[in-house]
């Protein structure tokens, strides 16, 4: 291909953008000694990295004619996939390093059995789940740990050449940092003390033990490599099929094992460790001159060691090691095992921090509503004694006491037993949820701190009790946002979490508009109630079928007739009922875009006022969101009215209370409604968006991109049995709407102003 | 009478069938029967209501009438109609009529499916007044002692709006089932299936684990009839992989991922 060619087409490409002429020479130069094919294959690669990053796409460009010495063409577009996944995971660096690294990074990796954790993720998650029979998370992190509420694994692993090994390591990861969970060993309380005291400030006692060593660091790792031993008995006993799959697998190759200049202590250790993975520990144990060690193994194959065991043990090998610590190295740790993972006390406190705080506050609420329920006199006691001891100086928390009724005591049914609680001497019955509560908090948590009962009772006191929790503030978010995919044509793939979607209240508005508009469509309203009653469930009565509820008389006669003329008589005798329900779902998306300001916004406004008055009528389930938003990282859906919400005065309210916002960027917002009514079980499923434009928004969501991602939303609705519709006010719609919604499934609407009446005719006409 | 040439014997139950009490509720089934009360079985699928109907019958020594309810199921359906048979009107009568009539039991499996409607149709039935009126006939049936009425459902999966009447619902004793406790269960596997008592372990420990997933897009574990179905499967030789492919994580779901995990649980456990 000549230069100008090249030039013409490469200008063409990043069109609008118009970068420096000696710079584009530089970048295109190697092209020219390349065939036709490789330069169309490269450039058509620009389109999907240039707008995302133009320094990407440069560097993409300057390095691809050695890249393809390597990589063959056909396997450019997923390669380039594959780094604009790191560029929006990472950032240019690792996209740029990823790309220089095609031989090591994405060749020898393609066909040695690599596992993605994002591919697998959904099959591990639900594995461990199960497994567990708790609600365990699994994330990516750049070690394996865990912290007994989610499990970090690495991102991808390529241990074994077969994919279906790595999957098998994925899953033995998460059952050996389950089984630490499920066992206790992050969480083993101290062994002398009576009564645990975990509390909010409290740190977890292993970490005092280790502390207590000279050497906190081996004695950390002993514990954990005990701890894995005994969490490899306790597998194998609760899930023998994969220990079994696990022993046939090739052996691990244990990092640092050759080094030589590591400590006597850092030998020992990994000595354990190989005769661990090759199954020789016994031996080792056997001829081990520790008697505990001999002990702990015995023990472990026979009636089973708990974590106290573990703790005399590392006791015991520390004890044995100290005479070697004069000489050698200092211990330095050793490469732990890939699925033993590391043990991070700090992330496991403060995961115990934070359940405390949360099921502490759940805990006082509860409580606060039980002591506001209970009798005034009593009530008013409790405040009582609680104001006197405030103003006293004898301590600052309440006496606080757990009291089993005595009769249940020791008896089988003691967990049942109904619980009093002693505040201040004051004797007081719980119900038997919040019994259940304590109950749990006391069990997880060892005891229940007296200024907990303090809080509640002021709570209580405060009449506030039913209210302790506050509700959402206006213009608030109502939920977690969530993150939903989008298409982007022209990599022919999904940017992976890239708009996050969060649900947000309408500002509190007080106006008349909703009675405007009643009074001003009065008469409408009327005459769609009646057109919308005719649409309701109707019964009607088939005739002549062949079995029903009662006999057909006419057909009766007539077959007996026909049967005396010689002629063949008919069996369809019987009257059926046949009822045909409506069982319909529709959500409506508002377009809340600035352009709506106006009267345009005012007649979605009306039109929704008489749509919500007929489907009241109807009594199909719907709900109501407005969509607006700006970027990807703030799709915002406002609140109008949900499923199961009944229309009231609130919702009306809301909308009146719908305005101009920001952008349009329909993708996400479609995405959302589809994941609400894929929930439901509705025969028939709608989602019917209003708009008056295209979709846009402020960032490079525009365009054939916008237009592409929100026809690729619609697919995806539609392949969830949903039937997308749309009402459109924009005059260039058949532009685009032919291409989004398909011919059938959008309706544009001439004149703004007679929107409010079309409305419920179109909804009636889809339904009916 | 039409109906009355239906052989009621062969709604007998002759053979004792199997089956380990959970808790107390033969018992106050039996006593129910003996007061005259209608009974309500509540449980998810598969973990032996039915089982316990026929068990019930059979020591009640009554005739076993089970209707399997549909959204299609009309008033007539259960009463009775009447066929043109030879150009005469014949009275035909429903299940429930004939189990009146006889003193029969009559069971209404997972009766929230059936309409609103003709649910109505058994409220005087299972209240104190126990009569069944046939407006069609224009007769009223008043129910021996030796009738009794039971209905099961699900509350597991329903949606709301299949939910029984509070009207319905207030005349019913109340048993409330549930999967066996796991020691009761191996056992039940073990002699319904036909399996070692370890297989049969790891069975129930694999349907434990998929009852774990209620939360997480499964909407009900496996049953315990599942798990008797996979037993039977290997007791005839198919290798206990396969069996639990076939009989248990298949039928649960066809979300490939939810699949995968679950044969994965499979893996685990053998």
């Amino acid at each position: 291909m000549n230069f100008p060619a090249l030039n013409k087409q490469f200008y063409h490409l990043v069109a609008p953008d118009i970068p420096n002429d000696w710079e584009v020479e530089e970048l295109l130069e190697p092209y020219l000694d390349q065939s036709d094919e490789v330069c169309q294959e490269v450039f058509k690669c620009i389109p999907a990295i240039w707008p995302i990053s133009t320094s990407l796409c440069c560097d993409f460009l300057r390095i691809i004619p050695e890249t393809l010495k390597i990589l063959p063409l056909s396997q450019l577009s997923s390669w380039v996939g594959e780094i604009l996944d790191r560029y929006e995971l990472d950032g240019l660096r690792a996209a740029q390093r990823f790309m220089r690294d095609v031989e090591s990074g994405y060749m020898n990796r393609s066909n040695a059995g690599l596992v993605l954790l994002g591919e697998v993720e959904g099959r591990l998650l639900t594995f461990i789940r199960g497994v567990a029979g708790r609600d365990l998370l699994i994330a990516p992190g750049n070690a394996v740990f865990t912290d007994t509420e989610t499990i970090f694994l690495p991102p991808e692993l390529a241990v074994f050449s077969a994919s279906a090994d790595n999957i098998l390591l994925y899953k033995l990861i998460l059952a050996f940092q389950w089984a630490y969970i499920a066992n206790g060993t992050f969480t083993l309380p101290d062994p002398i003390a009576q009564e645990p005291m975990v509390d909010s400030e409290s740190s977890l006692w292993l970490n005092t033990f280790f502390a207590s060593f000279p050497q906190p660091l081996f004695a950390r790792d002993c514990y954990f490599f005990l701890e894995t031993v005994r969490a490899a008995r306790f597998l194998e006993q609760a899930l023998p099929g994969l220990m079994r799959a696990w022993a046939k697998l090739p052996c691990f190759i244990l990092p640092g094992a050759e080094d030589k200049n590591i400590s006597p202590q850092a030998a020992v250790l990994s000595d354990l460790q190989s005769r661990f993975l090759n199954g020789s520990l016994l031996e080792a144990w056997q001829e081990e001159h520790l008697p505990v060690l001999r002990d702990y193994w015995r023990r472990l194959l026979g009636e089973g060691v708990n974590g106290k065991d573990s703790v005399e043990a590392v006791k015991a090998i520390c004890a044995a090691q100290a005479s070697h610590e004069a000489e050698g190295e200092e211990y330095e740790g050793i490469t732990p095992l890939l699925f033993q993972g590391e043990i991070r006390l700090s992330a496991v406190e403060a995961v115990h921090r934070q359940r405390f705080l949360r099921q502490g506050e759940e805990l006082v609420h509860s409580l606060a509503l039980h002591l506001a329920s209970l009798p005034k006199e009593q009530l008013e006691q409790l405040l009582r004694s609680e104001e006197e001891k405030e103003n006293g100086a004898t301590g600052l928390e309440s006496d606080v006491t757990m009291i089993m009724d005595s009769e249940f005591a020791g008896t089988a049914a003691e967990p049942q037993a109904p619980l009093l609680i002693t505040i201040n001497n004051e004797e007081v019955q719980l119900s038997e949820e919040v019994a259940e509560q304590v109950r749990q908090f006391h069990d997880e948590f060892g005891h229940l701190p007296g200024r907990f009962l303090s809080s509640a009772v002021g709570r209580a006191g405060e009449g506030l009790a039913p209210d302790a929790h506050p509700g959402p503030e206006q213009g608030g978010e109502l939920q977690a946002p969530i993150c939903y995919d989008e298409w982007d044509h022209r990599r022919k793939g999904f940017r992976k979490n890239w708009c996050v979607v969060t649900i947000k209240e309408l500002p509190d508005l007080r106006s008349g508009f909703i009675r405007q508009t009643l009074s001003k469509y009065h008469g409408v309203v009327n005459r769609l109630r009646h057109q919308f009653e005719m649409m309701r469930t109707s019964d009607r009565f088939a005739r002549r079928q062949r079995d029903g509820d009662d006999i057909d008389l006419d057909a009766l006669v007539e077959s007996l007739a026909d049967g005396r003329a010689g002629l063949p008589s008919s069996d369809r005798l019987f009257i059926k009922l046949l009822r045909d329900e409506r069982d319909i779902a529709v959500v409506f998306l508002i377009d809340m875009s600035n352009s709506t300001a106006g009267w345009v916004g005012n007649a979605i406004k009306e039109s929704l006022v008489l749509m919500t008055e007929a489907l009241e009528v109807l009594g199909d389930r719907y709900a109501i969101y407005g969509f607006s938003g700006m970027r990807r990282t703030r799709c915002e859906l406002f609140h109008i009215k949900e499923f199961d919400e009944p229309y009231g005065e609130p919702v009306r309210e809301r909308i009146g209370a719908i305005s101009p916002m920001e952008y349009t960027r329909m993708g996400p917002a479609i995405r959302h409604a589809t994941s609400l009514l894929a929930k439901t079980d509705a025969r028939v499923r709608l989602l019917i968006t209003l708009t008056d434009g295209k979709p846009e928004d402020y960032d490079d969501y525009k365009g054939e991109y916008a237009i592409e991602d929100t026809r690729h939303a619609l697919l995806e609705a539609k392949m969830a049995g949903i039937h997308p519709f749309c009402i459109t006010i924009d005059h260039q719609a058949h532009d685009y709407m032919d291409h989004l919604y398909g011919p059938v499934n959008y309706i544009f609407v001439n004149d703004v102003r007679k929107l409010p009446l079309r409305m419920p005719e179109i909804y009636r006409v889809l339904t009916s | 009478m039409g109906g009355a040439n239906i052989p009621l014997e062969e709604h007998r139950i002759v053979k004792k069938p199997y089956y380990l009490a959970q808790g107390s509720e033969v018992e106050i089934a039996c006593a129910a029967y003996r007061s005259g009360l209608p009974l309500l079985l509540k449980g998810p699928t598969g973990c032996g209501k039915t089982r316990f109907m026929q068990y019930l019958a059979w020591k009640l020594d009554r005739p076993l009438i089970t209707v399997s309810c549909h959204d299609d199921l009309s008033t007539s359906d259960l009463v009775g109609r009447y066929l043109i048979r030879a150009g005469e009107a014949v009275w035909m009568d429903g299940p429930l009529t004939l189990a009146v009539r006889a003193g029969a039991i009559c069971y209404l499996d997972e009766v929230v499916e059936a309409r609103k409607d003709t649910t109505v149709v058994i409220h005087p039935l299972a209240d104190d007044r126990r009569e069944l009126p046939i407006e069609k006939r224009g007769e009223l049936l008043i129910a021996p002692p030796e009738f009794m009425l039971a209905v099961s459902y699900n509350p597991g999966y329903q949606s709301v709006l299949k939910d029984l009447k509070p009207s319905t619902r207030q005349r019913f004793v109340a048993l409330s089932f549930n999967y066996p406790e796991l020691e009761q269960e191996v056992d039940i596997v073990c002699q319904e299936g036909g399996l070692e008592r370890d297989v049969a372990l790891s069975l129930v420990k694999l349907a434990i684990m998929t009852r774990n997933l209620k939360d997480s897009g499964l909407p009900e574990g496996a049953s315990t009839r599942l798990l008797i179905q996979a037993g039977k499967l290997i007791g005839d030789g198919v290798d206990i992989q396969t069996a639990c492919r076939v009989a248990v994580v298949e039928p649960l779901s066809d979300d490939p991922e939810m699949l995968a995990a679950v044969e994965d649980m499979v893996g685990s456990l053998f």
